[in-house]
């Protein structure tokens, strides 16, 4: 799932605070699962911009919606109606949902109210923690089902490097060094064997290095 | 009154209104019995309402008290006497008369609204015994603020009126007209089937104990200091000292204050099993009471925090709070003169010399305050009682009971709890109570049912379709709100609001004739919505809601606005704006009433049966208590045949055999007609309370499906099979259960034996396991003394940190002692060295007393091993109930619900709950039965009303409602794929409901609209 978190409020205050209408629209999706996007965080954040422009004698009219996704155009749709009422909308969903949202909506400025982060998992209630990067070549079957592109700091193919210490990587105390992870998941699989062979280089056209990614389903196409 | 004359009663009566009363009386009338519950004073409550906090969670002892006293006092089938004492019993078990004497109270209870003003005017003070005297009242009073009844009365022999013939003050004042002095003493003759005594204790008289006490000020009782740490008490919770109101910077606890004392005049030899526990309480409360740091420092001889939880307690105390723990015999406590404080002289265990002085073995310290932690004693009216009721004590003076029929006195049908049947603390009072009220059920079951009073209710109108119409009924509380608040101007005010069709004022609105009054007003007004601007809703919801009903309207369409606490009582001195914020929470109450829905509650038929897991001593009690009330119950045992770890004992420490009373307890599980699966486990269970459907894996891969009402854990626990002093290396090396064993069948082996050293403790109060394991100390005192009458010769040794020999236990270690055993204390941190040899075994210590190291050979040691959780997991998965970090179940609430579960319909009994002796379990279990059968004569049960609702299309299915919910109700549905949560298993907190990030759950009758609406109508006041 991929997993945003709120912007800090002076950011989004700072780019609606010209706008007498604001629509705030959150995602049923991912976002709510994160506690990021929600219709509940669009009533915290809807309430804490009207008590700040309220505190600033600022008349500020902002009003809530939440959309089963925002990446999906017939769910967009739903508020046709409503956004020429706006002078502009603050999405809380992830950067795709804000975009297809501007993209469907391009005569208004769309505003981002999250910071999405990453593809991850839910450890624990209130605490998530990233395990994709998306990459486009899935090498999770060499590697133990831990993968040093999301898990290393360094997305090294082959590690650890020297920065491995007491199973935790340079880069932090707090951070677990994925290819320590890596090496005992294989050592419990009894698959340290697989050392002996390096990855090879990865083809990383499939990830950001070739350009913008899409993907064609033909079966599915219309 | 009950037409077979040769059946029992249907009644009973409990003596003593403290908690462990007030929980028997809740279980038997929740159960169908109609309860008379006498008690001497003019409130209930007992010393727990004096409390200010209570361990080991810190809780407010009169927040979770106060509900009990109001439900109590509420109750149908509860006949309240107070004033009230027992003078004689006549007749036998199932059919007793008890005269009770009710003193003249001088004030009508139907009248009396407690308005206070008969006291304001009370020309006479005298002391104030709920403050144990540190503050005054007057001779017309209330006992305490939140007293039930809530209804004063007048101490006749401070009344100036009765004693001289002149005042009257408070009959001409009483806007009620409720003084009434002519107010005569009556008697009551009562039928009864059983009675149970639940009459208290009171502290050890300090004066004849302490020689400071009552000389200096500064010398306090505990529960002294418990009135100074309360917010109703002399200080307003105020932590000074009585002699200059300064804050202490310095406080002593000076345990065993007429505890575990053979000398002293007015001190007893047990242990009063409590103020360890109270003292450690005190000393952590008081800290945060202080604004500056405060040093605490507790003298003791032996620490004694042996329940569930207690030693995390007493360690949180010692290294995160810092408190002081001296291990010591206090021998003076004198004042310093020219200063208010205290100079305390003590004996370390060492005797060492103070540094510097060779000459001087004590020690000494000045403290600014003395806390005594004095123990507890039977009142002489009790034994008085006692003889009245021809129920035998102890030499202590507490009820005579056996160790496997924990609560019934000498006397058949007369049942014992608390304090009175032997030290202890609430939640075993409580325990015993309900255990107490299983005995008296058990008596009583043919009549079940029979004495009990029902309220019938007309049908419920249809509203939804009709427009608001709110009636406001505004309260003068007599001159409570009345003197601060414009209540005319009010009225006026609520007589503006939108949709208000009505509004009135009364005097005293929850008075019956009002209540009556108000009745008819909404019948004539055609009102579907009331709001009444008065008190709490916490006392007083459930009454108007009683009218509501009465009128044929649902319960949820009444609001409150509490114009007196939040409003005249704390806005006294203004008298303008305190009506302004009247109008303001009427307007509120308004706004909300207008948004509110019935809420409807559906029937559900409960199961009869009981499943019991676990048949040891405690699920054997637990299938005896149902079965003997006409309830049917299973027992699923994973072991070949009944009896658990009592199995493996041979005897109580009372000397009592337990392998016969196991025997009888299996024939008697058989006579019963309870079914008995052996060699089986629970595999599976679904439902919820009131309809459960269990899979009984009955060995050989067979299936069996048992459909119940409740569920009783008692699982039991196990022994530890210790790591250390070579266990398992050599067969000299045994555990308590070892020994046991070994003694059983080969006493020749052991009787040959020279000298024997058991070591406590291991693999308790460590770091691994934190908890004291409770029963090792007694084990090891049982079987040293067994070992003494074997051969008297034999050198018993008993290497130990504590010795836990809490209540009446103690005179078996005082016993021990006197018989030559030998206790010898040993240090944490330096562990008592074993090394087993060629030859026998040697074992090093360092005695504490000696100073040295002492080296010695022995014939055998014997471990006091720890007492551990079996494997629950799999068990509290299914049955979504909560376990500790050491894996024993949680009950529902430490103190006050001791053997329920959060989740009603499941219950607790037994070792799964916590390490504990025979006889402790055996009540738990009893109590357990109690509380399953009080769910389970309801025959049916109401679900839904305030409990959360999901919108499946607004469902992320995230989990986060699953992940909160602390009663692990809302489970994802796996076919529609959204959260699912059962109405009759919700508890209406409305966690999952704040916590939802996509706002698909609402809480009826808090919905999000009708909480904001109350928000915005508060600042329309601002705007």
């Amino acid at each position: 799932m991929i997993m945003a978190k709120p912007k800090p409020i002076q950011e989004i205050i700072n780019v609606i605070k010209g706008f007498d209408k604001v629509l705030l629209a959150g995602c049923n999706g991912c976002v709510a699962v994160c506690e990021a996007g929600g219709l509940k965080e669009v009533e915290i954040l809807a309430s804490a911009l009207r008590m700040y422009f309220a505190n600033q004698n600022q008349t500020i009219q902002i009003d809530e919606v939440s959309l089963t996704r925002q990446c999906d155009k017939e769910y967009l749709a739903e508020i046709k109606e409503m956004v020429p009422n706006y002078g502009a909308i603050l999405s809380i969903a992830c950067g795709a949902g804000v975009q297809f949202m501007a993209e469907m909506y391009s005569e208004k400025p769309v505003f981002p109210g999250v910071n999405t982060n990453f593809i991850g998992v839910t450890l624990e209630k209130g605490v998530w923690s990233e395990r994709c990067a998306a990459c486009g070549e899935c090498i999770l079957a060499s590697t133990g089902g831990i993968c040093p592109v999301a898990r290393c700091s360094k997305r090294m193919l082959n590690g650890p490097c020297g920065g491995s210490s007491n199973g935790k990587c340079e880069v932090s105390k707090e951070t677990d060094c994925g290819w320590h992870l890596i090496y005992e998941r294989l050592k419990t699989l009894g698959q340290l064997q697989r050392f002996s062979v390096p990855n090879d280089p990865k083809d990383w056209t499939t990830s950001r290095d070739g350009g913008p990614r899409k993907i064609i389903k033909e079966v599915s196409q219309a | 009154m009950d037409t077979k004359k040769d059946g029992p009663l249907g009644s009973v009566m409990v003596v003593g209104g403290g908690i462990a009363g007030i929980q028997a009386a809740l279980d038997l009338a929740n159960t169908g019995y109609y309860v008379y519950m006498v008690e001497k004073s003019p409130a209930i409550g007992g010393v727990m309402s004096q409390l200010d906090k209570t361990f080991p969670t810190n809780d407010c002892a009169m927040c979770i008290i106060s509900p009990k006293l109001v439900e109590l006092g509420r109750h149908l089938n509860v006949k309240l006497l107070t004033v009230s004492e027992v003078e004689g019993i006549e007749g036998q078990a199932g059919r007793f008369t008890v005269t009770v004497k009710q003193r003249a109270r001088y004030v009508d209870m139907e009248k009396c609204i407690a308005c206070g003003l008969c006291a304001e005017k009370c020309p006479k003070k005298v002391d104030n015994e709920y403050n144990q005297g540190m503050s005054q009242r007057k001779a017309i009073y209330v006992k305490y603020p939140q007293a039930v009844p809530l209804k004063y009365s007048i101490d006749e022999a401070n009344c100036i009126y009765l004693e001289k013939g002149k005042c009257r003050a408070c009959e001409k004042l009483c806007p009620a007209g409720a003084v009434d002095f002519s107010q005569k003493d009556r008697t009551h003759n009562i039928e009864v089937g059983a009675v149970i005594l639940s009459p208290g204790f009171q502290t050890c008289d300090a004066k004849s104990l302490v020689e400071l006490y009552g000389h200096n000020p500064n010398v306090v009782t505990s529960l002294e200091f418990e009135r100074l740490l309360s917010a109703t008490g002399p200080t307003q919770g105020h932590l000074v000292r009585p002699s200059d109101h300064k804050e202490p910077k310095k406080i002593a606890w000076l345990q065993c204050v007429g505890s575990r004392d053979q000398h002293r005049k007015g001190a007893h030899s047990y242990c009063s099993g409590v103020c360890c526990m109270y003292a450690i309480k005190e000393a952590m409360v008081a800290k945060e009471h202080c604004q500056d740091p405060l040093d605490t420092a507790v003298f003791y001889m032996d620490m004694r925090t042996y329940g569930k939880d207690f030693e995390k307690y007493y360690n949180r105390a010692r290294d995160e709070q810092g408190v002081r723990f001296i291990r010591s015999r206090v021998y003076n406590v004198e004042a310093v003169s020219g200063s208010d404080d205290l100079l305390i002289q003590y004996a370390s265990e060492a005797g060492e010399q103070a540094e510097n002085h060779p000459e001087i073995i004590v020690h000494q310290e000045q403290f600014d305050m003395v806390v005594l932690s004095v123990g507890v004693e039977t009142q002489p009216e009790t034994v008085e009682l006692a003889k009245k009721l021809g129920v035998k004590l102890t030499e202590h003076n507490f009820a005579e009971t056996g160790p496997f029929t924990p609560v019934s006195t000498s006397r058949p049908g007369i049942y014992v709890c608390g304090l009175f049947q032997g030290p202890k603390d609430i939640p075993f009072s409580v325990m015993e109570a309900s255990a107490a009220a299983c005995a008296a059920e058990i008596d009583l079951a043919p009549a079940r049912g029979t004495q009990v009073k029902t309220r019938s209710v007309p049908p419920e109108q249809e509203i939804s379709d009709q427009e608001p119409r709110i009636g406001v009924f505004v309260c003068n509380c007599g001159i409570n709100i009345a003197s601060v608040v414009d209540v005319k101007a009010v009225m006026a005010y609520a007589a503006t609001l939108p949709n208000v069709v009505y509004s009135q004022e009364y005097l005293f609105t929850c008075s019956q004739d009002t209540q009556e009054k108000v009745k008819q007003t909404i019948l004539e007004h055609k009102l579907n919505r009331v709001v009444v601007a008065a008190c709490s809703p916490r006392t007083h919801e459930p009454l108007f809601q009683e009218t509501m009903k009465d009128c044929g309207l649902n319960k949820y369409l009444f609001e409150m606005a509490n114009i007196r606490d939040q409003d005249s009582w704390v806005h006294q001195k203004e008298p303008g704006p305190a009506t302004d914020k009247a109008k303001d929470l009427v307007r509120m109450a308004v706004a909300r009433a207008g948004l509110l829905k019935p809420l409807t509650e559906k029937p559900l038929v409960i199961n009869q049966r009981a499943l019991v897991v676990g048949g040891g001593v405690a699920g054997m009690n637990a299938a005896l208590g149902l079965a003997r009330q006409g309830f049917e119950a299973v027992i699923v045992e994973r072991e070949p045949r009944l009896g658990g770890m009592s199995r493996h004992v041979s005897q109580t420490l009372e000397g009592l055999d337990v392998q016969e009373y196991v025997d009888k307890l299996t024939q008697e599980v058989k006579d019963a007609g309870i079914e008995v699966l052996v060699g089986s486990r629970l595999a599976g269970l679904s439902g919820y309370k009131g309809n459960f459907l269990s899979t009984v894996d009955t060995g050989n891969g067979t299936h069996k499906e048992i459909t119940h009402g409740a569920v009783v854990v008692a699982t039991g626990a196990r022994e530890y099979k210790p790591r250390e002093f070579g266990y398992g290396e050599s067969d000299r090396v045994l555990t308590q259960l070892d020994l046991d064993r070994l003694i059983m069948e080969h006493p020749e082996r052991v009787s040959k034996w020279q000298r024997v050293i058991m070591i406590q403790c291991v693999g308790s109060r460590n770091k691994d396991n934190p908890n004291c394991s409770k029963i090792c100390c007694q084990g090891a005192v049982k079987h040293a003394l067994r070992l003494k009458k074997m051969n008297p010769e034999i050198d018993v040794i008993v290497l130990f940190r504590d010795m836990r020999m809490y209540g009446v236990l103690e005179d078996h270690y005082t016993l021990a002692r006197k018989e030559g055993v030998l206790f010898v204390r040993y240090d944490e941190k330096d562990q008592p060295e074993v090394t087993l040899g060629g030859s026998g075994i040697e074992i090093a210590f360092n005695d504490l007393v000696l100073g040295r190291r002492v080296s010695l050979g022995a014939d055998a040691i014997v471990l006091g091993a720890a007492t551990l959780a079996e494997d629950n997991e799999q068990l509290a998965t299914m049955l979504k109930v909560p376990r500790n970090a050491e894996g024993f179940f949680i009950e529902a609430h430490a103190k006050l619900r001791p053997v329920d579960f959060a989740s009603e319909g499941i219950y607790l009994c037994g070792t799964a709950h916590g390490p504990k002796p025979i006889s402790e379990s055996v009540a738990q279990a009893m109590a357990a039965a109690a509380r399953a059968a009080a769910f389970l004569s309801n025959k049916e049960m109401t679900v839904g009303g305030v409990v959360a609702q999901v919108e499946p299309s607004l469902c992320a299915a995230c989990l986060v409602c699953v992940r909160n919910c602390p009663y692990g109700v809302p489970r994802i549905d796996p076919e529609k794929g959204v959260s699912e949560i059962n109405e009759a298993l919700c508890q209406g907190c409305g966690t999952c409901v704040s916590e939802c990030p996509a706002k698909a759950i609402r809480l009826g009758h808090y919905q999000d609209d009708q909480i904001m609406i109350k928000v915005d109508a508060l600042l329309e006041g601002v705007v």
